[in-house]
């Protein structure tokens, strides 16, 4: 009776364990296909690499289409990079790498550090009109070293820290911290800058498209610019036809022969106003406006200035032509001197090709009671021509021709050469 | 009356979805325009910077361009410093505190892309290195889906309620680029090994999916004009090497590539690296894609 049950059993185990059995036999089949589909893909990269090694072209492939459908982003918490990956076969099946950027994390706070070098060498007589009655320019100075610090603070402000390390000692030449995420339309800035009046007031020496300084910035405000310690606000003004910007700038009544403070409450301001207009893709025009006032012994010191601005840039050979046209004109009226002082200067800049440049600059600037070379009022006039040549994105050189009437009887003949070259990383100063 | 205004009240809010104002999307060059146009369809507005027939390293930073910037919800971005020389004027300008990097409005494509050239020593004696890695990744279709993808991810995050709309597109524009890719892909195969020399090291991406071999470069180090001397090594270079093809970009100059192709026997072949690079062919990233490698096939040929 026991021997009958078992015997009954047997068929039933058969049947039921046949199923598994197909099933596992059907799993290893699987497996090893997908195993020698592996091989087969791995023989056929050493195929490659070893044709690769021998020089020999890698025969066509057979037909590797990936399937992009599969492309797929990676996890974002991946440590290390993901290896590059291997074809699939469908770019459905792509995902995203996890990339890390940040192999020295402990430096990521470190601001931007650059230096620039500024290497003058001149030709020609002492030029005492311009620059003292002892004019003792060597003919090689390395005339400036600008080091620059640029960083965000916070989620608010960056700070722009540029030193002048000269001769003379070293500068704060500009300090401030610049709050980008206000409100309105408004942008601020507050510490030691230069002021925004036209436009080559505001350039470093590097930015320049000359050795020099143009005669009017020089006769009015002095080597070292308008510049000072205070707050500017610049706001967007909504207009559809082009980008319109106003700016308001208050500094301490300080800037030697320009500004003088009476009492500690006297202040100088600046306002200006920008207007910028694509003409078409390869040009446009930028118009400014500048009034400046602020207190001397004698009353008040005050500045008005236009600026205009014409770029032609075509986009396709951007590289390798181009033309800037500028003109400023200024108009200063101060309490102590018994008429207008007027100045400008008019330039012209085109590109020769990918790393050459020349220029020609025409200038005209009264003399004024402060910074006198000849006599107040005495108007100077000079015009200059450049050539440069970039080797590279981080250094050019200049040379500059320049004669200059100080007055109406004393010319003065130089050429001036220039080196700058740059190391670090320098923010790009705005357009 | 009471309950006309009630389903007036609820069909607004019903159909407030559909009248959204769409996405203001700006992005540093074409390619990602086009790719934000793919899976953002009518729910975007996109505007690029750059134009494709520009040299993407050298944009002026024109105040005209923060007219852009101030009304955006999302920069698109390229990253490895491609943008360095100009986009951080702008934004520091831009006054919109909402697209600065590391907020939600800032999307940096590069953090999800295959990179290549990551240099592991850097000094400028090497020419206009980028210290990250290579960043003309987006020339790999593979690139392209992860770029997608990084927006599609973005657009969803701001505007949730649209993210199944901009999956739907994804997944449209994955079996409409591996539909092309294969064509392209069996279009190039007798090509796969082929030796190629390129003006600037722009194409690392590009080679790699079609299996082509760089073998030279036109500027001696990247940024730096063609030299007598290093154009005299690469002509022999090319001669050993059997080089069939110079890949340039169309914003170069050239005159030195012809030279060197006419002293070798290869063909000069412009080929387009991003979307708008010439006036027509290259509308949007397929387009551009059908458009190079018809041109590359011709000078391999």
């Amino acid at each position: 009776m026991a021997h009958r049950g078992h015997r009954a059993l047997f068929p039933i185990l058969f049947f039921a364990a046949l199923p598994a059995f197909a099933q596992t036999t059907d799993d290893r089949v699987s497996q090893l296909e997908k195993r020698l589909d592996a091989l087969t893909q791995e023989v056929a990269q050493i195929r490659q690499e070893i044709d690769r090694l021998k020089g020999t072209p890698a025969p066509a492939p057979a037909a590797a289409a990936e399937d992009l459908t599969k492309v797929e982003v990676a996890p974002p918490a991946a440590a290390q990079p993901a290896p590059a990956s291997q074809p699939s076969s469908a770019l459905t099946d792509v995902q995203t790498v996890n990339n890390v950027f940040n192999p020295a994390a402990s430096k990521v706070f470190n601001p931007d550090t650059s230096v620039i070098g500024n290497f003058i060498g001149k030709a020609g007589p002492a030029n005492p009109y311009e620059f003292g009655p002892n004019d003792e320019r060597s003919p090689f100075k390395l005339d400036e070293a600008e080091i620059a610090f640029q960083a965000f603070v916070d989620p608010y402000a960056k700070a722009n820290f540029f030193f002048s390390v000269s001769p003379e000692g070293i500068d704060v030449e500009e300090g401030y911290a610049q709050f980008v995420t206000l409100p309105w339309g408004l942008t601020a800035k507050a510490g030691k800058f230069k002021a925004l009046f036209g436009k080559a007031n505001t350039w470093h020496t590097h930015v320049r498209p000359w050795v020099d300084q143009p005669l009017v910035i020089h006769n009015f405000f002095g080597d070292e610019q308008f510049h000072g310690e205070g707050i500017s606000v610049s706001k967007a003004i909504p207009v559809t036809a082009a980008f319109v910007e106003a700016t308001g700038e208050l500094y301490s009544s300080e800037l030697p022969g320009v500004f003088e403070r009476r009492k500690a409450s006297d202040v100088a301001w600046n306002t200006h106003l920008k207007a910028f207009k694509d003409i078409s893709e390869n040009s446009n025009i930028e118009l400014g406006m500048s009034w400046a006032r602020g207190t001397i012994a004698d009353g008040h010191n005050a500045f008005g200035g236009v600026d205009v601005t014409y770029r032609w840039k075509p986009l396709q050979q951007g590289l390798y032509r181009g033309v800037v046209g500028r003109f400023e004109g200024m108009v200063d009226k101060r309490d102590d001197f018994d008429r207008r002082l007027r100045g400008f200067y008019a330039s012209l800049d085109y590109q020769l090709a990918q790393r050459w440049f020349t220029g020609v600059r025409l200038d005209s600037a009264d003399e004024t009671p402060s910074l006198a070379q000849v006599a107040p009022g005495t108007r100077d006039r000079g015009v200059s021509a450049t050539l440069t040549f970039w080797p590279s994105e981080f250094s050019q050189i200049r040379g500059q021709l320049r004669r200059t009437k100080y007055g109406d009887v004393k010319t003065a003949n130089e050429l001036l050469l220039q080196l700058q070259f740059a190391i670090g990383a320098h923010g790009a100063h705005a357009f | 009356m009471k309950r006309i205004l009630l389903s007036l009240a609820a069909l607004t809010l019903i159909a407030a979805p559909a009248f959204a104002v769409p996405l203001k999307v700006v992005t540093t060059i074409q390619d990602l325009a086009s790719l934000t146009k793919e899976v953002g369809g009518d729910r975007v507005d996109v505007s690029s910077i750059a134009r494709g027939y520009q040299d993407p390293h050298f944009v002026e930073p024109k105040p005209s361009f923060l007219l852009l910037l101030r009304n955006a919800d999302l920069l698109e971005v390229v990253g490895l410093e491609l943008e360095i020389g100009w986009l951080p004027p702008l934004l520091d300008q831009s006054r919109n505190p909402n697209i600065l990097p590391g907020t939600k409005g800032y999307l940096d494509v590069s953090h999800g892309v295959e990179i290549l050239e990551r240099p592991t020593v850097v000094n400028r004696s090497m020419g206009d290195v980028h210290p990250l890695g290579n960043p003309h990744f987006w020339l790999d279709p593979a690139n392209a889906v992860r770029i997608a993808i990084q927006i599609e991810q973005k657009l969803a995050e701001l505007r949730p309620a649209d993210a199944p709309y901009f999956a739907q597109r994804l997944n449209a524009f994955k079996v409409k680029i591996n539909e092309a890719n294969k064509h392209w892909l069996a279009e190039m195969a007798p090509y796969r090994g082929a030796k190629v020399v390129t003006y600037h090291a722009s194409w690392p991406n590009f080679a790699k999916h079609f299996g082509l071999d760089v073998v030279g470069y036109v500027e001696p180090k990247p940024g730096v004009p063609p030299s007598p001397s290093h154009t005299f090594e690469l002509i022999n270079l090319m001669k050993a090497q059997h080089v069939k093809a110079i890949l340039m970009e169309p914003y170069f100059d050239a005159k030195t590539p012809q030279s060197i192709a006419e002293r070798t026997g290869a063909k000069l072949v412009v080929l387009y690296p991003s979307v708008g690079g010439a006036k027509s062919g290259t509308d949007d990233y397929i387009s551009l894609f059908n458009t190079n490698v018809a041109n590359l096939v011709k000078a391999l040929q």
